[in-house]
């Protein structure tokens, strides 16, 4: 990110960048309420700045409705944090409080049934901000939702996120939108790491946020933004290959490295006795695998019918790229030396 | 058992230099040589390590994996010859190679389902790949996804095992006893798609169809085996379930086998036929397991085996005709004897050995199959009758058509050249029983002794 921020002519953007990440500092480190509040609001104020370009009319009607979106999600957040502050000695509300504070961060992270607006902001984005969106921008929710948390309704949102997560994205065509999608879906298998333990959220979430940084660096390189043009341009087999691996490895097909957080996280859900619930992780998750196979048909077929003149240059980041394609098939063997 | 991981690792980087492309396949035959040297033993595990083992079983599934990746590479010539990423195809085959040796090879069950599945991946993308037909996305599709559903809940199936009993090792499975019902149906239902069986079996005529001819010898030769070995490993700690449920199972498989060789005499694709015809005795295999009995599990083992190698040596033969007329179609490959007799003895020894005559492998699998089953069932003699009979029947017709008869007018010319391998097949089916004379000369007394 600093450096598309640096090299693309945007350097007063950094400061806002900065203001991002001190915010999510903020709300996660306060002691009380109010605090996480304040964080909340920063973020969203310094974020509107790194999203709007003003010279692009559908970069401006986005960040409008991220802006509302999100500030009725703070307002919501402030009021059921008064009345928590004015209702103290009455725990028969505790319930409620809870759930109505659990769906006003649920709405800001973008999960079901509060989603509607992910999709379609993430379509107006441009690929590194829908990387911020979709990496740094749950943090904060996320660890603010692990402070307080309904497991009874925290459970039917992650059912919800799965199924809305896997059946939203099998009629889309555009990428942004795809990954948006798996990115809900994503959050359900989040939530749930919330539940058993910080750790664990924070493990799956370094790993989720791994391999989509290496895919929207793909997607960013390329520049692509819809289905049809994976298959117009003349990629090169490492390409290809990487694009393979970094699909296959976020729908949690062995041997790849996405693999072993949705491993860990079915151990714990079994060890806590969720037996249906596992049932529905592995069913969705295999929608989800279906419609990241229509994506990459391109890399599997070697031969189709493309657009000779239109060479992807991109001898510069090969080093990268094969990289992160290493990583991706090898972390699984080389994280049993880790261990030993 | 570490050794032979190692050597199939370092033969990575030889696929991507040029004109490897006979020196991979020379030294998949090495290795093969070298794994048939290991101290035999039957009654035990041996070769044990900190994580691999072998059994009898996990031996000939791995030697019949190496020999079928060798002859894959042998039957992919076309490949080399027009220049078509045969670096990376080497590639594929030595990563599948490596992922099934080390299904068949691994103690822990956890890891046995990592490279179960991981086998997937490079059989789709030979699929996909190297494939004749714009069907074959649907057929990569059909694989996977099958494959997918069933196996998911296998790993429920094992996560639980290994929260209940803190262990994961196979060899001591066989001291618990896990009566539940659905982790029964968990952990069965994945080896029964894979084998697979009657009513899901509908992804195996399309991936065999529409794979190149190295994987529709991989899929036929050991993909199957996968869902078998599965099956062998994981009935053990399961048993009372099993005395209750098999016979399901046992009904489905046997009635679908006989549906399913009815229907092998309406294809007029001759890699669909032999396809159909998989299925078909992997169902006695499945009967085979499901009836707990010593004969039963040493005939599906034998049959597994025996199984492979003839149908693999099947689909190389179909994709040889198929190079010369470009059709796989029964209407267009007819009399082949008038220009290819040396072609169809090889026709006729493997399609002999597919209806189980004597002297081939088959047939002692099938004897002990019928043998368990019927020991089971005395109904089951019906079905079984059934079954063998319409199996020699579709192999007849198979030969019949290609090889007898007046040949299609529309022929212009082809090249007739006869590749030599084959043969090594048929010596390997007969050399199977004859050759390792002792191993299999204990198999008969304990057969006996029971």
């Amino acid at each position: 990110m600093f450096f598309f921020i640096l090299t693309n002519n945007n350097s007063n953007k950094m400061f806002f960048l900065f203001i991002l990440f001190f915010s999510t500092l903020i709300s996660i480190s306060s002691n009380s309420w109010f605090g996480c509040w304040i964080g909340l609001e920063i973020n969203l104020l310094s974020f509107i700045p790194l999203i709007s370009n003003s010279k692009n009319l559908l970069s401006v009607e986005t960040s409008l409705k991220y802006f509302l979106t999100q500030s009725l999600a703070s307002i919501n957040f402030l009021f059921m944090i008064l009345i928590k502050f004015s209702l103290l000695k009455n725990f028969d509300m505790n319930n409620i409080i809870s759930i109505m504070m659990n769906s006003s961060l649920l709405m800001k992270m973008g999960s079901a049934p509060f989603h509607f607006w992910f999709p379609n902001i993430v379509e107006g984005l441009s690929w590194m901000n829908n990387f911020m969106l979709m990496t740094w921008q749950k943090i904060s929710p996320m660890i603010l939702l692990s402070y307080y948390f309904n497991k009874n309704f925290l459970i039917f949102m992650i059912i919800m996120n799965l199924i809305i997560g896997s059946l939203g994205g099998l009629n889309q065509t555009s990428l942004r939108k795809l990954l948006a999608f798996s990115s809900i879906n994503n959050l359900g298998w989040m939530i749930f790491s919330i539940m058993i333990s910080e750790n664990l959220w924070l493990f799956y979430f370094l790993i989720y946020s791994m391999m989509i940084f290496m895919m929207i660096s793909l997607f960013f390189l390329m520049n692509m933004y819809f289905m049809n043009q994976l298959f117009i341009n003349n990629m090169n087999f490492f390409i290809k290959m990487n694009l393979l691996i970094n699909f296959l490895s976020l729908g949690g097909l062995p041997p790849f490295m996405g693999f072993m957080p949705k491993w860990i996280i079915i151990n714990f859900l079994l060890i806590n006795k969720f037996y249906f619930l596992t049932f529905i992780f592995m069913m969705t998750s295999l929608i989800i695998i279906y419609y990241y196979i229509r994506i990459i048909y391109s890399s599997f077929m070697f031969n189709y019918f493309k657009m000779k003149w239109m060479n992807l240059f991109m001898k510069n980041n090969m080093f990268l790229i094969n990289l992160s394609s290493f990583i991706s098939i090898s972390s699984m063997i080389l994280s049993t030396f880790i261990f030993m | 058992m570490m050794k032979f991981l190692f050597m199939m690792i370092f033969m990575i980087p030889l696929c991507f230099m040029k004109n490897m492309f006979w020196l991979v396949q020379m030294m998949l035959f090495f290795m093969m040589f070298l794994f048939m040297n290991l101290n035999l033993n039957i009654m035990c595990f041996f070769n044990m390590s900190y994580m691999s083992y072998c059994d009898i079983i996990s031996f000939g599934l791995i030697l019949l994996s190496i020999w079928i990746c060798s002859l894959m590479i042998m039957a992919s010539e076309s490949l080399f010859k027009l220049n078509f990423y045969f670096n990376f195809f080497l590639f594929n085959v030595i990563f599948l190679l490596i992922m099934l040796y080390l299904t068949f090879s691994v103690l822990n069950l956890l890891l046995f389902y990592f490279f179960f599945e991981a086998s997937l991946i490079p059989t789709l993308l030979l699929i996909i790949g190297w494939g004749y037909q714009p069907e074959r996305i649907q057929a990569g599709m059909y694989l996977l996804f099958y494959t997918l559903f069933g196996s998911l809940p296998l790993l429920m199936g094992i996560i639980y095992i290994f929260n209940d009993l803190n262990t994961m090792t196979i060899y001591f499975l066989k001291f618990f006893n896990m009566n539940m019902y659905l982790l029964y149906i968990s952990m069965i239902f994945a080896f029964l798609v894979k084998m697979p069986m009657y009513f899901v079996h509908l992804w195996l005529p399309k991936a065999h169809v529409e794979a190149p001819v190295s994987g529709s010898m991989i899929l036929a030769g050991i993909m199957l085996k996968l869902g078998g070995y599965g099956l062998l490993r994981v009935m053990i700690f399961l048993q009372e379930v099993n005395l209750k449920l098999n016979y399901i199972w046992i009904i489905i498989s046997l009635v679908g086998g006989l549906f399913i060789s009815m229907k092998c005499f309406c294809q007029v694709d001759m890699k669909s036929l032999i396809a159909y015809s998989s299925v078909a005795h992997m169902s006695m295999v499945i009967g085979g397991i499901m009836v707990m009995n010593y004969w039963g599990f040493i005939g599906s083992y034998i049959l597994m085996i025996s199984h492979g190698l003839c149908s693999s040596g099947m689909f190389c033969l179909a994709n040889i005709n198929y190079e010369r007329l470009h059709s796989r179609s029964l209407y267009i490959n007819s009399g082949m004897m008038n220009f290819m007799p040396s072609m169809s003895l090889w026709w006729f020894l493997l399609l002999s050995s597919n209806m189980a005559a004597p002297p081939s492998l088959n047939l002692l699998g099938e004897i002990s199959l019928i043998n368990s089953l019927v020991s089971w069932s005395n109904i089951s003699m019906i079905l079984l009758m059934m079954i063998s009979f319409f199996s020699a029947g579709y192999s007849l017709y198979l030969y019949s058509y290609i090889q007898h008869g007046k040949y299609f007018q529309g022929l212009y010319s082809f090249y007739v050249w006869f590749i030599s391998w084959v043969f090594i097949i048929i010596f390997a089916l007969i050399s199977f029983k004859y050759d390792n004379f002792k191993g299999w000369f204990y198999f008969y007394l304990i057969l006996n002794k029971k």
